[in-house]
């Protein structure tokens, strides 16, 4: 018997497909919350996202209390504690999170303090602080690439103290998801594309790194093949309604594989990017992905040549010899960046995006060393390791 | 039968086991930080007085170590002198046993859930590739290649030979320290 081990865990209720916002009322009600509060950005409220929510609410009957549309980007302690003072005040009983991944973590985070009480967040931070269930709660992304409505971390800013505050307990995780592609349908096709490679990295590291396990596997591979497949198409009909809906459930199918079996280097150097040069998560994702797999070749080559089936199909698969593979899997990866680069130029290189200087690679690969997610690449990684990644990524 | 009999004396020879690794464990965490220049570059980005601790759950074996400054690492037993700022805890005893019998690499562990880390993550990233560095250097290469995901391709014979007896000389006299104390 070898040592081989894993965990997995998902409890999330996903509903997903056409009308699903209109269920949302029936969820509500079936965990006995009659005064539900929205945490929204103003970007959603905006695009109009926020209108088929509420009036599939009040065609049930079911009034929301409160819209709290003011969360920032990068949310922090005060904006959590600000919202959970108008839900005490509103008297709410459940949280509604509509938006990207800073809403979604910002609910989550409100939801701590309502249930656990106090006005201090940061009296949570940290893995396990967490003993009983929170109020309910229910997410509904209006991007397809985060997974954060199924993973069991917030990340808030301490603007007092400077520093990026973790959460984490299964006790964060949504009653239920709703995945509507109404709620995408209007992404800018920069964004579509970035939190698509951003949801594509999730699954490709899920399956590469060494967290990796059968069921994450599984999830991992049906987002890869969802994203190879719908992407470019929705990128050149952005209208096109069952492609939204493939790319929103692919997001949350690799949110549910990375979270069972954590990433590695790409997010190592694509957290360290986003520090230092505040380029956005997805797109730092894109950037990394090629030339980081190419670094763990040797280590992953088996797993990397198994995603050549999800990324080009079984006709290239059958057709590429299985030593070769591996490779070919890079080449998708590469050939799909370039067709995202012709339709909404998204940077192929750290040169490419015009906002990180040459000078400022060291910093990051520093940077990267210390960022948890490296404990989970195959590849053990040294500073010189990280800088010859990120001068291949550079230009 | 006999196997339900021999139980409960494996089980305590697996935790006298693990009691002795901690202690080997952290007396060498104080020498390498003392011999080696490239631990104490890890080891110096830790706040002064930082404690750090290993531990098996829920109140079992444990290690503690403090840095003092410069880099330089305190071996303090399993007394903490107040609340540890990083704790990285094994969920069981058979769990570090795997680890520190090299059946199982810290990485691998870690991937496998059979750790849990209680505090900064990014000082539990520096402690880990210190706790590689060390076995790298103290265990022979076939065993240190079970221990860490990679085995350091630059580390030399000479370099290592010399070290590893530094460190072992130095835990000895620490036990011998001890003893006598």
């Amino acid at each position: 018997m070898t040592n081989n081990y894993y965990e997995f865990f998902c409890p999330v209720k996903v509903i997903a497909g056409k009308s699903a916002l209109e269920h949302l009322p029936y969820e509500l009600t079936g965990l006995a919350a009659k005064r539900p509060m929205i945490v929204t950005d103003k970007g959603v409220r905006a695009a109009g996202l926020l209108d088929p929510v509420i009036s599939a609410c009040e065609e049930s009957g079911l009034e929301i209390v409160s819209v709290y549309d003011d969360v920032p980007p990068d949310s922090s302690t005060s904006v959590v504690r600000d919202i959970a003072g108008v839900y005490r005040q509103e008297k709410c009983d459940s949280i509604i999170a509509v938006g990207g991944g800073s809403a979604i973590d910002t609910g989550k985070a409100v939801n701590i303090l309502v249930s656990e009480g106090g006005d201090d967040i940061a009296r949570y931070s940290g893995a396990g602080i967490l003993k009983h269930p929170l109020k309910p709660f229910f997410v509904i992304p209006t991007t397809a690439g985060t997974g954060s409505e199924v993973t069991s971390v917030a990340v808030i800013t301490d603007e007092s103290k400077g520093v990026k505050l973790p959460f984490t307990s299964s006790f964060l995780l949504p009653n239920a998801a709703i995945i509507d592609p109404r709620m995408t349908l209007t992404l800018p096709p920069h964004i579509t594309a970035a939190t698509a490679m951003d949801a594509l990295t999730h699954a490709t590291e899920a399956f590469t790194c060494m967290a990796k396990n059968p069921l994450s596997d599984a999830y991992a591979t049906a987002a890869i093949r969802k994203v190879s497949q719908s992407l470019v198409a929705v990128m050149d009909n952005p209208k096109d309604t069952d492609g939204r809906l493939e790319l929103a459930q692919a997001s949350t199918m690799a949110g549910i594989a990375f979270s069972n079996s954590m990433v590695g280097l790409v997010h190592s150097l694509g957290h360290a990017t986003g520090a230092i040069c505040h380029l956005p998560h997805g797109l730092c994702m894109s950037l990394y992905l090629p030339y980081v797999l190419e670094f763990n070749l040797e280590t992953i080559r088996e797993p990397l040549g198994e995603l050549l089936l999800y990324l080009e199909g079984p006709e290239v698969y059958s057709a590429t010899p299985a030593a070769r593979r591996a490779e070919a899997s890079i080449s998708a990866i590469r050939k799909l960046r370039d067709a995202l680069y012709k339709r909404c130029e998204l940077p192929r290189t750290l040169k490419e995006t015009g906002k990180v200087l040459e000078s400022q690679l060291e910093s990051i690969a520093r940077l990267a060393l210390d960022d948890g997610s490296i404990m989970f690449n195959p590849r053990e990684v040294s500073l010189d390791d990280a800088m010859a990644v990120l001068r291949r990524a550079w230009a | 039968m006999i196997a339900k009999r021999l139980q409960p004396m494996a089980s305590h020879a697996r935790r006298s086991y693990v009691e002795l690794m901690f202690q080997v464990m952290g007396r060498a965490l104080q020498a390498i930080s003392e011999v080696d220049e490239t631990t104490r570059t890890e080891t110096r980005e830790l706040p002064e007085g930082f404690l750090f601790e290993m531990q098996v759950m829920p109140n079992g074996p444990k290690l503690i170590v403090e840095h003092t400054g410069d880099g330089r690492l305190h071996f303090h037993g399993d007394q903490a002198p107040r609340p540890v700022d990083l704790s990285i805890q094994f969920k069981h005893i058979a769990h570090a046993f795997l680890v520190l019998s090299f059946q199982e690499k810290t990485s691998v562990a870690f991937a496998n859930d059979r750790m849990l880390v209680d505090g900064d993550i990014s000082y539990a990233v520096r402690m880990t590739r210190v706790l590689n560095r060390l076995e790298s250097f103290i265990l022979p290469k076939l065993v240190a290649e079970r221990a860490v995901k990679e085995y350091p391709a630059n580390l030399k014979l000479p370099e290592k030979l010399i070290n590893a007896a530094r460190i072992y000389l130095k835990v000895a006299s620490n036990f011998v320290e001890t003893v006598r104390a």
